[in-house]
């Protein structure tokens, strides 16, 4: 096994106990990217010359009795939404031509003090405002979309070109790319961490969050995430812990909601198959399943975005106004569109998240968590817009990834998506675990516990 | 069309008042998507809402409170 193939939890276990230095795997990952990226296109920039100065750094620190933890000499990706001092946000968009971000975001100061070094910086859809990342290519084929928006940062984990990688997620921008190059992807409790400096689509419905190759390692990176931040008005006030799952894969005790509605409408043969496979695994570990019924489905797509349109719009406000040209066609028509929402629309789309918020506390307290697919689909072919289901029914391909994953940016419920499997064609689906708000241990807990009764997951084959 | 559907030309004017003059090749498609995001959104109006009030961003406290968690 190559460095570049080792988890997060393995390649720190082999760096603490000296049998790995920082410089090999960072060598090992950036000739990765050397030999992939140019198919897979993951990257926006590439900071070969600063990683491996790091990585020297982390060596000389670790030899001298100064290791920081599990991220210290950890190779990651950022999605170039996220502020790194000295570097451009490029937001994957021409706008952002001249960018210089001035401050580090707190997310990758608080990255960078636990050690871990920046690789690059990943592709996002343009904005964040879409759900295939067109630059980039799926990392199980290079033919489909990567997903997004955070798809240059799921590719990246897939292919072994980053050890890990944040991405942001609004209406499901971490699962959804997550889920379509087989990895594992965790949306926070809105508010656990700081979205300081980093470019917002919709304040009231963003999240930042780790995206891994196991359950474990994004509870790792969490760990290093999670603190107040004054600077993000919605930060929590968060006391320190340690996500990290434990060893024990017994859930006895545990009530797993199976959505009766929404969850498995639409949604691909193989994709139900596989999912319901997994929850029937968590059955095996002691889990008690209990049918559960979605509150206020034919809301959810309407409150998304009544929320979301008017406040990307807003964030664009002047940039709309002097450059326009400058933005794709698919965003520029959004944010156009978006300022003829009245502000009675985006009222009662407030209005309507009160109520969906407290229907989905009421489901909570029957269960601990709920499991479902992460979207309904597995990768489409690049270019595809529509998705057929099997009543006739037609659905945009962007419509159809967003709409199993907006209810918890809409209720801001933690959300994790695990890798439960390939359909016929070789593409990986996902399982979402959604949980109570700060009930992160548990969704981590559950995960890792199905993830130790699968085989080790290997490095996408396109790549 | 419905009545409630804006005309290119009307789609121009509202963006107009809001600061934004769209060049004429842009209005019909800005009309048509901004129909869509309207016949999506509409269906919140089924909604009685009574007393409740907006909730400008999620409070996870809030949710603890409410769950019982």
């Amino acid at each position: 096994m190559q460095p570049y193939e080792l988890s997060l939890n393995a390649a720190a276990e082999a760096i603490r106990a000296r049998q790995l230095s920082p410089v090999e795997l960072a060598d090992s990952v950036l000739e990765r990217v050397e030999q992939v990226d140019p198919h897979l296109q993951a990257y926006v920039t590439v900071t070969a010359e600063h990683a491996r100065r790091a990585a020297r750094e982390a060596e000389n620190d670790i030899a001298a009795g100064h290791y920081r933890g599990p991220l210290h000499g950890i190779p990651m990706g950022l999605k170039d939404l996220i502020d790194v001092a000295g570097a451009a946000t490029s937001a994957s968009s021409r706008v952002r031509a001249d960018h210089r971000a001035q401050a580090d975001s707190t997310v990758a100061a608080r990255l960078s003090a636990a050690g871990a070094i920046l690789v690059g910086k990943t592709h996002t859809h343009e904005f964040a405002y879409g759900l295939t990342t067109p630059q980039t290519n799926n990392a199980w084929d290079t033919g489909r979309i990567a997903g997004g928006s955070s798809g240059g940062s799921s590719v990246a984990v897939a292919a072994g070109t980053a050890t890990f990688t944040l991405g942001t997620d609004t209406g499901g921008s971490i699962r959804v790319p997550a889920a379509l190059n087989g990895v594992v992807g965790f949306k926070p409790t809105y508010g656990l961490v700081s979205r300081h400096g980093i470019t917002s689509l919709s304040w009231s419905l963003d999240h930042v969050g780790p995206i891994t190759r196991t359950v474990e390692d994004a509870a790792l990176v969490l760990t290093a995430l999670v603190g107040h931040d004054p600077r993000d008005p919605a930060s929590l006030p968060a006391p320190g812990t340690d996500y990290r799952p434990v060893a024990d894969a017994d859930l006895t005790g545990l009530r797993v909601g199976v959505p009766r509605t929404y969850f498995f409408d639409h949604v691909d043969a193989e994709v139900e198959a596989a999912v319901r496979r997994a929850i029937n695994q968590l059955r095996t570990l002691g889990a008690r399943l209990v049918d559960v019924e979605i509150p206020m489905t034919r809301y959810i797509q309407a409150t998304q975005w009544g929320l979301m349109v008017p406040e990307a719009t807003a964030y664009h406000e002047r940039t709309l106004r002097t450059v326009p040209e400058l933005y794709q066609a698919d965003v520029r028509i959004l944010l156009e569109a978006g300022e003829l929402m009245p502000a009675g629309d985006y009222l009662r789309a407030q209005r309507a998240r009160t109520l969906m918020r407290q229907e989905w506390a009421r489901m909570l307290q029957d269960v601990d968590l709920v499991a479902a697919p992460t979207v309904p689909a597995t990768a489409v072919k690049a270019g595809q817009e529509t998705i057929t289901w099997a009543d006739g029914t037609v659905e945009g391909v962007s419509d159809a990834y967003v709409r199993l994953s907006s209810p918890a940016n809409i209720t801001g419920l933690p959300s994790l998506s695990v890798p439960v499997g390939h359909d016929a064609a070789g593409l990986p689906i996902g399982m979402q675990l959604l949980g109570r708000p700060l009930g992160e241990s548990v969704l981590m807990r559950v995960g890792h516990a199905y993830e130790q009764t699968q085989p080790a997951r290997e490095l996408a084959r396109a790549a | 069309m419905s009545c409630a559907e804006l005309t290119p030309p009307e789609a121009a004017r509202w963006a107009a008042r809001t600061g934004l003059p769209l060049p004429a090749d842009r209005h019909a498609a800005v009309a048509a998507t901004a129909n869509h995001i309207h016949s999506v959104v509409a269906v919140l109006r089924e909604l009685d809402f009574g007393d409740t009030p907006p909730a400008p961003a999620y409070r996870a406290e809030q949710e603890m409170h409410d769950a019982a968690v």
